[in-house]
């Protein structure tokens, strides 16, 4: 169990800087994921820790002691690859075996510690399988299994569920979670899912174009988005911009197009220019003749498309001067929602995400 | 996608090996050729005298001339005659088709020089064939020269043409010639517009190789050419009558070969890397519904080229079976020939599986890391390694052996008169088997599976050893087994190279050529395609999965 520290790591190839300038610091036993599209440089930025890719800059450090100047295979991490790279030649007892031989453990102890590690994911009595006879499920597990076996400082995982179908990859998610937890072990998690991020995460770091854009708790990541960027990698949002026109109490206006809208804070100057961010579920409809809520907002708008998705319902909907503005209802009848017709819907201000002018 | 491996030394050992070896045994050898044929008589003296001599004689350049024309016959004539063969296997319903690819490996790993010898026994001067004409008193053109190395080139280099076209043909998606078709294209036209276009790469990749093969062939022309001058031969015979230090009309022309080859291979790589078609086929085209008429017709013809091709092999063997008295043959079955092979000596035999079985160790020993580092590590250097260890496909056998003596003759490194300086000079110029072997096969392999093993504790070369290796084997012993049997049948660096006690089996049969030895030198030929047959039959499953690779 150990801290990660990351110190100002830098890594270009060719004209390309794919990390620059990343300091992180991953606590004991967290479950840290680096989320970001594709280029992003979050698996260099894995593969860094790992070995497998070289720093240009900067050290990393697990505890007290400096890992970036040893070989790969002395750093002691279990990595876990997205298409599992289960050696075909070996049996799953074979390969869970592999990094306990390589560590010179007695052949004895390495038999009770296949089996404990085989039994952990649930794959307990299939030492003698081969690899090709098991699922894409199975030999994710045959391959955290065997990356757990070693006892590694420092648990890597490089987008492991992305080559499992829907359900499995919610259900092992849920696994891989569980064993951390009970193991106590740090992990780095790679993924480009926001959705698997938020679902598994102590803390996200986002990444974009080699830096990082924001580290935090994933409530507060999808929250509160320092970037518009963020806000809009985290999921359907409405991404807006206007001008700050005046002060009300402790909100300020922001004027976009001929619609104003209310933010909790100073955000920025009067008269300046802001982009804002206002999550879809923040909205509700307010029904003809029913108040607004207390301290809330509203605004007017005409419905121009309606997706029903079971639970929810998403909804498109035009301010006056045409802007998209998108709403997700929870369980609201259909009935009330004709393309065309007004809606008035209100916020909480403080739901509202400023960001200033970029 | 390439690994890159931090503070691994593992590549940098392999590729400094690599360099220092082909650096020893290919580069300075040549160097040294380029270097002889600028020197004068004596080897102290920059002159461009013997350029002029060789330029000044009418001799020299026919021989040039010749080895141009009979490539450049041979290369259109195997291309022309195995584009309709291949297209024939891939999409019309021949009869016996596996058969018919199975026996199409064979010529490639038998040796074109027995091919052309057992045309020589059958319808040479003493030929079998030939004096059964006479004594019918049907007159016989002759085959030597130009038409009998030509015929010879191409029953013995068609599969070269025919395995890639074959592959190109299956890569192709069905989609690619259905939109044609959708577009309004006959099927005809659809042909002619689309398939052949997307398959040209394939056939140019394998008529430069028929053309590479031709031009620096020793044992072909050596014994059908007669007094024809031929440059891989005019290499030899110059080398061996100079009397000078300096061995300086056989560097000019040994210049003249190398960068001939070279442009070939220069002129292969640029042309295909720029073309590549690759469709990334789902559903390979069906066969073409034809009728009994065109079927049988497909079928003759593509028969037809394999029964030929096949034929000197057969006819050798059936001679080596009859009884000769003095230069005489007799129609009766005897073994006699075998004995008297035997009686004579059997190091020769020793010598070719040994040789073989050391250089096809060495090949692989030094092949395989090669191919690993040139697949896996992207580097300058490893960029370099890759052109440099497939430069010996470019350097006939017998420059590469002048270039050997001449190097390691004196000096502080003498292998002259041993058998190493053989070993070394099969494990040069078949070192492009066992690298291209070896990177086809890691291509397959996922490189996060060596990350996966280095990243549980197991250093990078121990991986290589441990991990690697079983993995790759198929590759490996299938890259070794071709190259065991193509030094066994290797005969341009073993004429230069040979000396006494190390005479292999193909410097016996060329021996006997000059001699009246025709029941021994075919009781030899025989010896030599037993010895081939049987390795090429085992590994055919694997040479069949990676046939694309190997060539």
């Amino acid at each position: 169990m150990t801290t990660v520290t990351i110190e100002r790591v830098s890594r270009s190839f060719g004209s390309v800087h794919a990390v620059r300038e990343v300091s992180l610091e991953i606590r004991d036993g967290e479950f840290f994921t680096l989320l970001g599209p594709s280029g992003c440089g979050k698996t260099t930025l894995l593969r860094m820790i790992a070995g497998f890719c070289e720093l240009d800059a900067g050290s990393i450090s697990f505890g007290a002691r400096r890992i970036d100047t040893l070989p790969p295979h002395r750093r002691n991490t279990g990595m876990v690859f997205q298409n599992y790279a289960i050696f075909p030649n070996l049996t799953v007892g074979g390969n869970v075996a592999y990094g306990l031989h390589a560590r010179k453990v007695p052949a004895a102890r390495i038999a009770e510690r296949v089996a404990t590690a085989l039994k952990l994911v649930h794959l307990d009595g299939y030492d003698a399988r081969w690899p090709h006879q098991l699922s894409g499920g199975q030999l994710q597990r045959v391959a955290i299994a065997r990356s757990l076996v070693i006892e590694p400082e420092v648990l890597l995982l490089d987008e492991p569920l992305s080559n499992l179908d829907a359900q499995l990859r919610v259900e092992m998610r849920g696994e891989i979670r569980q064993l951390q937890q009970s193991l106590g072990i740090t992990a780095i998690y790679v993924t480009h899912d926001q959705e698997e991020a938020l679902a598994i995460s102590d803390r996200i770091a986002v990444m974009r174009a080699g830096t990082l854009e924001q580290v935090d708790k994933p409530d507060a990541i999808y929250r509160d988005s320092t970037t518009p960027f963020v806000a809009e990698f985290l999921g359907v949002t409405n991404l807006l911009s206007g001008t700050i026109t005046r002060r009300e109490g402790a909100h300020a206006v922001i004027k976009a197009g001929a619609t104003e809208f209310h933010v909790e804070g100073t955000v920025t100057g009067l008269g300046e220019a802001v982009a804002f961010c206002l999550r879809p579920e923040a909205l509700r409809v307010i029904a003809p003749g029913d108040a607004i809520p207390d301290g809330w907002a509203s605004l007017e708008v005409l419905i121009s498309r309606v997706e029903f998705l079971g639970a929810l319902t998403r909804v498109e909907t035009q301010l006056a001067d045409g802007t998209m503005l998108r709403v997700a209802l929870l369980d609201q009848p259909l009935e009330t929602l004709s393309v065309g017709h007004a809606l008035t819907l209100a916020y909480d201000p403080r739901r509202v995400t400023g960001f200033k002018a970029a | 996608m390439s690994v890159t491996l931090p503070r691994n030394s593992f590549p940098l050992v392999v590729t400094g090996i690599a360099f220092g070896f082909l650096g020893l045994f290919l580069i300075y050898p040549l160097y040294r050729v380029f270097g002889a044929s600028f020197l004068d008589a004596s080897g102290t003296y920059f002159t461009l005298h013997n350029y002029a001599k060789v330029v000044a004689s009418a001799f020299y350049r026919d021989s040039v001339i010749n080895s141009l024309t009979i490539t450049v016959l041979a290369t259109l004539t195997t291309t022309a005659i195995t584009a309709p063969f291949a297209f024939a296997v891939a999409r019309l319903p021949v009869g016996g088709k596996t058969a018919l690819l199975s026996l199409a490996v064979l010529p490639l790993v038998l040796p074109s020089f027995v091919s052309a010898y057992a045309l020589v026994l059958l319808f040479g001067h003493a030929g079998v064939v030939t004096h059964a004409l006479e004594w019918l008193g049907i007159p016989f053109g002759s085959i030597y020269g130009t038409p009998g190395i030509v015929l010879v080139y191409v029953l013995t280099l068609y599969p070269y043409v025919l395995l890639p076209t074959v592959a190109g043909l299956k890569a192709l998606d069905v989609s690619v010639e259905e939109a044609s078709q959708n577009l309004g294209a006959s099927r005809w036209r659809s042909f002619w517009t689309v398939t052949f276009p997307i398959v040209i790469p394939s056939i140019l990749s394998g008529a430069l190789l028929v053309l590479i093969e031709t031009l620096e062939n020793f044992g072909v022309p050596f014994v059908l050419a007669e007094d024809k001058p031929i440059m891989a031969v005019e290499v030899y015979k110059l080398f061996v009558g100079e009397t000078d230090t300096n061995p300086a009309s056989a560097g000019v022309l040994g210049v003249l070969l190398v960068c001939s080859t070279t442009i070939a291979v220069v002129i292969q790589r640029r042309y295909l890397g720029r073309r590549r078609f690759a469709t990334g086929a789902r559903r390979s085209p069906p066969l073409i519904e034809a009728g009994p008429g065109w079927r049988s017709l497909a079928t003759l013809y593509c028969w037809t080229i394999v029964l030929i091709s096949l034929v000197p092999f057969f006819a050798v063997i059936e001679i080596s079976l009859m009884e000769y008295r003095g230069p005489v043959l007799h129609p009766h079955f005897s073994l006699e020939n075998y004995a008297e092979l035997l009686r004579r000596s059997t190091r020769p035999l020793e010598n070719t599986l040994l040789l073989s079985t050391l250089a096809a160790f060495g090949a692989a020993l030094l092949g395989v890391p090669i191919g690993y580092a040139v697949t896996r590590v992207r580097s300058r250097l490893t960029a370099i390694l890759d052109i440099v260890a497939t430069m010996p496909f470019a350097v006939a056998g017998t420059i590469l052996g002048i270039g050997l003596i001449i190097s390691y003759n004196s000096g502080w490194l003498v292998l002259t008169g041993g058998w190493l300086i053989l070993v070394l000079a099969y494990v040069v110029r078949k070192l492009p088997f066992t690298v291209r072997a070896s990177s086809a096969i890691l291509h397959q392999i996922d490189p996060s599976l060596e990350e996966a093993s280095i990243n549980l504790g197991v250093s990078p070369m121990m991986t290589f050893a441990r991990l690697m290796i079983p993995l790759m084997l198929g590759g490996i012993v299938g890259g070794m087994v071709l190259t065991w049997v193509a030094v066994a049948s290797e005969l341009s660096a073993t004429v230069v190279l040979y000396s006494g006690q190390w005479q292999t089996l193909t410097v016996v049969m060329f021996q006997a050529l000059e001699g009246s030895g025709a029941g021994l030198a075919a009781a030899t030929a025989s010896l030599l395609i037993f010895f081939t047959v049987i390795p090429v039959t085992l590994v055919y499953r694997l040479l069949r999965r990676y046939e694309m690779s190997l060539l």
